[in-house]
């Protein structure tokens, strides 16, 4: 079962003053005893004072009786105290009598106690030695009182505390509830207010002014999670609409084409044709979805699986051998500057680095000279791509990693570029740990990526 | 050569059976986990091509039954981009996978090059008409006159020849020459098409090197060329 956190509060508000009173209680029961001890033997002390005149100036055993009546007289309206009068000569005794035991328990030292068989609870006693005198010889005076309203006071405290123990534990279990109750009832609005949030309203936030400071910090961060999603939100949407947008022309091909291609009897030559077009709108929707789903792959946050350590720049050569008959095509040089060693997964480098290098090639004029810089960083290694040419104008600069984006719109319908290249060279830098960044001034751009290196 | 092709989408399985059945291969066709197994356990094939999202049994638990018993090679077809579910596959015992959606000329390659491997040695001098290759000395001659081709055209020759007759996509022509296994939106294999054409065929007949729309390319010898 789970507890609520008022419950929580009041199961600890209650074990808490349980254990506060029962502590208070145990030394106050201590504290009692020890004082009605004390009490007690004040009283002992002072009986025997008193009684000790009568033996004093007692020193003769006929005049013993005289004595005897005294204490019986002066006992007889008070049955909580009894008096003994100890001693070896018969003849100078007084008081019941007492078995070995009960002597022994009461006389070994000047305080002890008597088991008496009319009595419930023991006697409380003080013995002392009255010195001799005359005929008759030291003997001892012992004076013992009931302990039974001793006994009972205490019991009845006792029962007392434990009853205070306990109600005042439910009492701050009560207490300690309602208190939580309205204590959490900012958060009992913060939950009613984040119910209120939905796919619809993304951009509501959740009122964090009139919070108390421990609860406003946990609505920033939700706020703040609120903020991230909404922002992934939006990219979502954005990009199912690029995703639709981009595959509709392709699509909207085939449909087309075929549709005019069954209309009318064809040529067995013609329907060839139509399926060959039909074949290349079909291999660029499958380049579009495999590039997509590479990205996805990158948004999920996966990282490279397969690196190994190698040398940047002979990877970076790899690429520009692939590309060296477009390179000649275009009558463009490439120089490789600079190297430096990293663990990465070469295929996605290499694809990476080949795009770049395709763009450079694409922009650049006859006769230019690609530059390709590899630069050992603090933590990063840092690719970029250079070439001569017209530049990117600065708006452009930051959405040039964006998915379909392209400077140029009208270039959208060429069957080369999608629109995916920087795109996945972003998603292969992050996939590595790094980033990507794009300058361009009227003279030259500079495209590139970084990836982390231990 | 005979395919086992364990597919349960009815249009994948049907144009797979009906391209490698002309393609040559003696295919057969289990449509779910189940008939699969039975079928892979039961018959000798040359190799087996195995959906991973199947209905009774998944393409893993087939591969992982098969492999207990049978060493034949297995082209596993993943639909999803998953990293590991191709890691998983390849650790059961696959040996090559396609990632869906994936082009049929790809999968035909994928199947040669997996019987090749099985089938081991192959000739250093082929011939095709007139074309004649030496692999070891890496040169060719057309009509007795020797080609002369620089490294890259002449593996992009040599890829062709070795697979005379069939059709290789840019995807696997860029896997072959120059040993790039990504898509990329560079017209590189063309290009490079286009120079070895100038070398290979402008100044002879046949025509050798053909272009087949939307699906690459192709080396024979043709009754009649189409594309000149
Ligand atoms: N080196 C460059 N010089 C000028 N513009 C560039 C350069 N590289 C990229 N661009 C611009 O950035 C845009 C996005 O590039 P990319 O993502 O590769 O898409 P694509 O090349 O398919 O259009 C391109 O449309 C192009 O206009
Ligand atoms: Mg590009």
């Amino acid at each position: 079962m789970k507890l609520s956190i008022s419950q929580r509060l009041a199961a600890m508000f209650a074990v808490a003053s349980f254990v506060t009173l029962a502590v208070l209680g145990v030394a106050m029961h201590g504290l009692l005893k020890r004082e009605l001890g004390r009490h007690q033997d004040n009283e002992l002390q002072a009986r025997w004072q008193m009684y000790r005149p009568f033996i004093m100036r007692n020193d003769e055993a006929a005049y013993w009786g005289h004595i005897r009546s005294k204490f019986d007289n002066s006992l007889s309206e008070n049955s909580r105290v009894r008096v003994w009068v100890l001693s070896d000569d018969r003849r100078f005794r007084y008081g019941s009598e007492l078995t070995a035991e009960q002597l022994r328990s009461a006389v070994t030292a000047s305080f002890g106690q008597v088991r008496l068989p009319d009595q419930q609870e023991p006697f409380k006693t003080y013995s002392a030695m009255v010195e001799a005198r005359g005929e008759r010889p030291a003997v001892r005076l012992m004076v013992g009182i009931d302990s039974t309203p001793f006994v009972e006071t205490l019991q009845s405290f006792t029962v007392g505390l434990v009853a205070l123990t306990i109600v005042g534990a439910l009492g701050a279990a009560a207490l300690g509830y309602y208190i939580a109750g309205v204590g959490l009832r900012p958060v009992e609005r913060l939950s009613g207010e984040a119910q209120a949030l939905s796919p619809g309203r993304l951009s509501r936030r959740l009122q964090t002014d009139t919070l108390a400071p421990e609860l406003s910090k946990l609505a920033d961060s939700f706020n703040g999670a609120l903020a991230r999603l909404e922002a992934a939100y939006q990219q979502l949407e954005a990009f199912n609409a690029d995703v639709a947008h981009e595959l509709r022309t392709p699509l909207g091909n085939l449909i087309g084409q075929t549709q005019v291609t069954l209309s009318r009897e064809r040529s067995v030559t013609e329907l060839k044709e139509a399926l060959h077009s039909n074949l290349e709108d079909l291999e660029r929707l499958r380049a579009i979805v495999n590039d997509m789903l590479f990205l996805a792959r990158a948004d999920r946050g996966e990282r490279a699986p397969n690196r190994i350590e190698v040398s940047i720049a002979q990877e970076v050569a790899h690429a520009v051998e692939y590309l060296e008959f477009i390179f000649e095509e275009a009558g463009v040089r490439v120089r490789i500057e600079g190297d430096a060693q990293a663990s990465i997964e070469t295929s996605l480098f290499r694809r990476a680095v080949t795009n770049l290098l395709q763009n450079a090639v694409q922009h650049a004029p006859r006769g230019a000279e690609i530059v390709v810089s590899v630069l050992q960083q603090p933590g990063a290694i840092r690719v970029s791509v250079r070439n001569t040419g017209s530049g990117i104008a600065r708006e452009h600069l930051s959405r040039l990693f964006d998915r379909f984006y392209r400077v140029d719109s009208s270039r959208s319908g060429s069957r080369e570029n999608h629109g995916l290249g920087l795109a996945i060279v972003r998603a292969v830098a992050t996939m590595h740990g790094g980033t990507v960044f794009a300058e361009s001034d009227d003279g030259a751009t500079t495209i590139g990526f970084t990836v982390a290196c231990a | 050569m005979k395919v086992l092709i364990v597919e349960d989408e009815p249009k994948t399985a049907d144009y797979l059976e009906r391209g490698l059945r002309e393609q040559g291969y003696v295919v057969d066709v289990a449509r779910d986990g189940l008939d699969g197994k039975h079928m892979a356990l039961e018959y000798e094939y040359d190799v087996i091509v195995l959906d991973v999202m199947l209905p009774g049994t998944d393409g893993f638990s087939v591969l992982h039954a098969l492999r207990e018993r049978k060493q034949t090679p297995v082209i596993m077809l993943t639909a999803r981009d998953r990293v590991d579910d191709r890691v998983r596959g390849l650790r059961e015992g696959a040996d090559d996978y396609l990632v869906k959606p994936f082009s049929f000329l790809e999968l035909v390659a994928r199947l040669q090059a997996l019987t090749r491997r099985s089938r081991g040695q192959e000739a250093m001098q082929l011939r095709i008409a007139d074309l004649q290759i030496d692999l070891l000395a890496r040169k060719a001659w057309r009509n007795g006159q020797r080609l002369d081709l620089t490294a890259k055209e002449f593996a992009l020759l040599a890829a062709l020849a070795r697979r005379k007759g069939e059709i290789l996509s840019k995807t696997t022509i860029a896997e072959l020459v120059w040993d790039v296994n990504f898509d990329s939106d560079t017209n590189v294999v063309e290009v490079a098409v286009k120079r070895l054409r100038s070398k290979l065929d402008d100044p002879f007949r046949p025509t050798l090197l053909h272009t087949v729309r939307g699906m690459g390319y192709v080396l024979e010898v043709r009754e009649q060329s189409e594309d000149a």
